[in-house]
């Protein structure tokens, strides 16, 4: 009875929590609304079914990187090997599905690299007790020498029907992006995902109130890491063939997106919604600069101007108050 | 019979002994050591100041970069400066100055500034080190482009030939920079209230400001100074190269970084010194020179140097656990 009770109240409790959850990202979600409704004023194709395929497609591969990103720096790492971990699931996507192991048998090759990649840089961070920025940018280049190994120059192929799959005209991008989003909620529900935020912002107290705080931590290396792979995987699916530098801008982007949308340095602070608001915002800045005709590298400058400047201002505020 | 741990002068060569520096310093040499045994050639007196002349401008880097990491923050915009700096000399020529120093010192106050600007958005702005010298590398590549168009441009400037290929009394000018350099570093970093109140920062930065460590003040120096020594790295390897281009800097960012961790400078900030960030660019350059011998694809070099950073890194830079 009374837990039935309990349970309840918890249920009842769910939304208010929800809901303050959002209060630090809220600024941030005004303006992505904002870019959203200006860019569905400049471009009103956003709003046919092809205009909106190709927006959610363009953005996809930034949100998984996002995501990627915030989880570690959640639980108080870092990585500055997300492109190269997306060249390799790139390259990886490339060379096997047009061969022999077949779609399935290319989507668990990279799915498989990706865990076990991310996994043994949790391992190395978490248990070898190393600064996770070291190993990360050690290990995009031997990640990166691995994608070049693969495949030394552009080339390889993706099935064209795969690629009209989740690269033509249809919603697939969005809908596999709500799934993962609902996979990520199922998992902070799980005991591991249950000690993400503890592990990132407390962790010698997690550890002795019996949080498996290192369990948490490589868990999320190796989560970030099949994001990653799963990114190159789209990112060949979109282009039809395999590059093993064409990750290369992920890195900084991720790092950017997530700390746009909220997410701390220091472990457990943040939402991985802001996040996905943070690389949304990032995508939709990129998108309008190119439509507006900007050169890439006058987007350059804006882009490090923007990304000063959106950190800055709260920041700011919050100084002088 | 008292062992000759317990004199003073025998616990002092113990701390010595025992120091991450040193650790570094004792990697390098056995590295030479087998390395000239291995690879004929590889120990002449030649390939050596060759390899010392390649690892100052790691050095000058992360000369800057030991003083950030060690005050707490990261920069990661010095490969950007390296090239502003080597693009924008050549551009700067005037006809006045036969010795080329004011295009020089010209360019210099203008990384020292870039730095300052970092610096001004770390500590007036408080935006992350990480983000704030991202940005501004990603803002200085536009910049450079628009600047020079993507073509290399040939250095005039005489004292910049002379830096990068004098050889007085048979060692090269650059290497000679690097020491004195050095020098003003260490004497910085160790014998001034300056070098003392950066370990302060690095290691608990609420309780430095507490204390009366200027805080906004002492992050601008130190993203200036980083901006100053990868400005002078920038005329040297220009020096060195004779032409400049946009990408020149690029190798000095991941160089800089491994060197200050290398040579057992805390990554976390608060711990560490650039005597040891010495050997550490001269152990990457040795790497770098190691893998070329080998003669493999870029694919298994890029490899092969990610995991000897990661097992050297193994070997020197665990992070003790601290709060």
């Amino acid at each position: 009875m009374s837990t039935v009770g309990s349970s309840r109240q918890a249920g009842a409790l769910y939304w208010p929590v929800q809901l303050r959850r959002n209060v630090g990202v809220r600024g941030l979600f005004a303006v992505v609304m904002a870019f959203l409704v200006a860019y569905g004023f400049l471009f009103p194709g956003l709003f046919t079914a092809s205009g909106f395929a190709k927006f959610t497609q363009s953005w996809f591969p930034l949100a998984l990187v996002a995501m990627a990103q915030a989880i570690l720096m959640l639980t108080g790492g870092i990585s500055l090997a997300i492109g190269a971990m997306v060249s390799l699931g790139a390259v990886i996507a490339a060379t096997t599905m047009t061969g022999p192991l077949g779609v399935a048998g290319g989507a668990t090759a990279v799915a498989l690299t990706g865990v076990g990649i991310g996994g043994a840089t949790g391992f190395i961070v978490v248990k070898l007790r190393l600064p996770a920025i070291v190993v990360t940018l050690a290990g995009s280049f031997i990640i990166g020498g691995a994608a070049l190994l693969i495949l030394p120059r552009p080339g390889g192929a993706i099935p064209e029907w795969l690629s009209d799959l989740l690269a033509g005209n249809t919603p697939a991008a969005f809908v596999l992006l709500v799934l993962i989003v609902l996979l990520w909620k199922l998992y902070l529900a799980t005991p591991l995902g249950l000690s993400l935020y503890a592990a990132g912002e407390n962790p010698v107290g997690a550890y002795r109130s019996g949080v498996p705080v290192d369990g948490a931590r490589v868990a999320a290396y190796a989560i970030s890491g099949l994001l990653c792979t799963g990114a190159g995987l789209f990112v060949a699916a979109q282009t039809g063939s395999g590059d093993p530098i064409i990750g290369t801008a992920f890195t900084l982007n991720s790092i950017a997106a997530a700390v746009l949308g909220g997410i701390g340095f220091l472990g457990g602070q943040g939402t991985m919604r802001g996040a996905l608001a943070g690389s949304l915002l990032l995508s939709l800045m990129i998108s309008v600069m190119f439509f507006l005709g900007f050169t890439p590298v006058a987007q350059y400058v804006a882009q490090g101007l923007i990304i000063i400047g959106a950190v800055a201002i709260p920041q700011f505020r919050k100084v002088q108050r | 019979m008292t062992a000759w741990k317990e004199t003073v002068g025998g616990r002092r060569a113990l701390t010595i002994l025992r120091s991450r520096p040193f650790l570094t310093v004792a990697i390098v040499a056995a590295v030479w050591i087998v390395a000239s045994f291995v690879s004929r050639g590889f120990g002449a007196y030649g390939h050596l100041r060759y390899l010392v002349e390649l690892a100052a401008v790691i050095g000058l880097v992360a000369a800057g970069q030991t003083f950030v990491v060690i005050a707490g923050g990261i920069d990661l915009s010095v490969a950007a400066i390296v090239t502003v700096s080597a693009v924008s000399l050549p551009l700067l020529s005037w006809q006045a100055d036969p010795t080329g120093l004011t295009a020089v010192l010209a360019v210099l106050a203008l990384t020292t500034t870039i730095g300052l600007v970092n610096g001004l958005g770390v500590a007036l702005l408080r935006v992350h080190p990480m983000i704030m010298t991202l940005a501004m590398a990603t803002f200085l590549q536009g910049l450079l482009i628009i600047i020079a168009g993507g073509s290399a441009v040939t250095a005039e400037n005489p004292l910049v030939r002379w830096i990068g290929n004098a050889r007085p009394a048979g060692i090269p000018a650059g290497v000679l920079l690097w020491v004195a350099v050095s020098v003003i570093v260490l004497a910085a970093m160790h014998a001034t209230s300056f070098g003392a109140r950066l370990f302060a920062m690095g290691a608990n930065p609420l309780a430095a400001t507490l204390s009366g460590v200027p805080f906004a003040s002492t992050t601008l120096a130190v993203y200036g100074i980083s901006g100053f020594t990868s400005g002078l790295a920038g005329v040297l390897v220009l020096g060195m190269n004779g032409q400049g281009y946009v990408g020149i800097g690029d190798p000095y960012l991941l160089a800089s970084i491994a060197a200050v961790v290398l040579g057992g400078t805390s990554i976390l900030g608060g711990l560490g010194t650039y005597a040891g960030t010495i050997p550490g660019a001269i152990l990457l350059v040795t790497i770098t020179a190691l893998i070329t011998v080998v003669n493999a694809s870029p694919g298994w070099r890029s490899i092969l140097f990610g995991s000897l950073i990661l097992g050297l890194l193994l070997l020197s830079g665990r992070e003790q656990a601290r709060r």
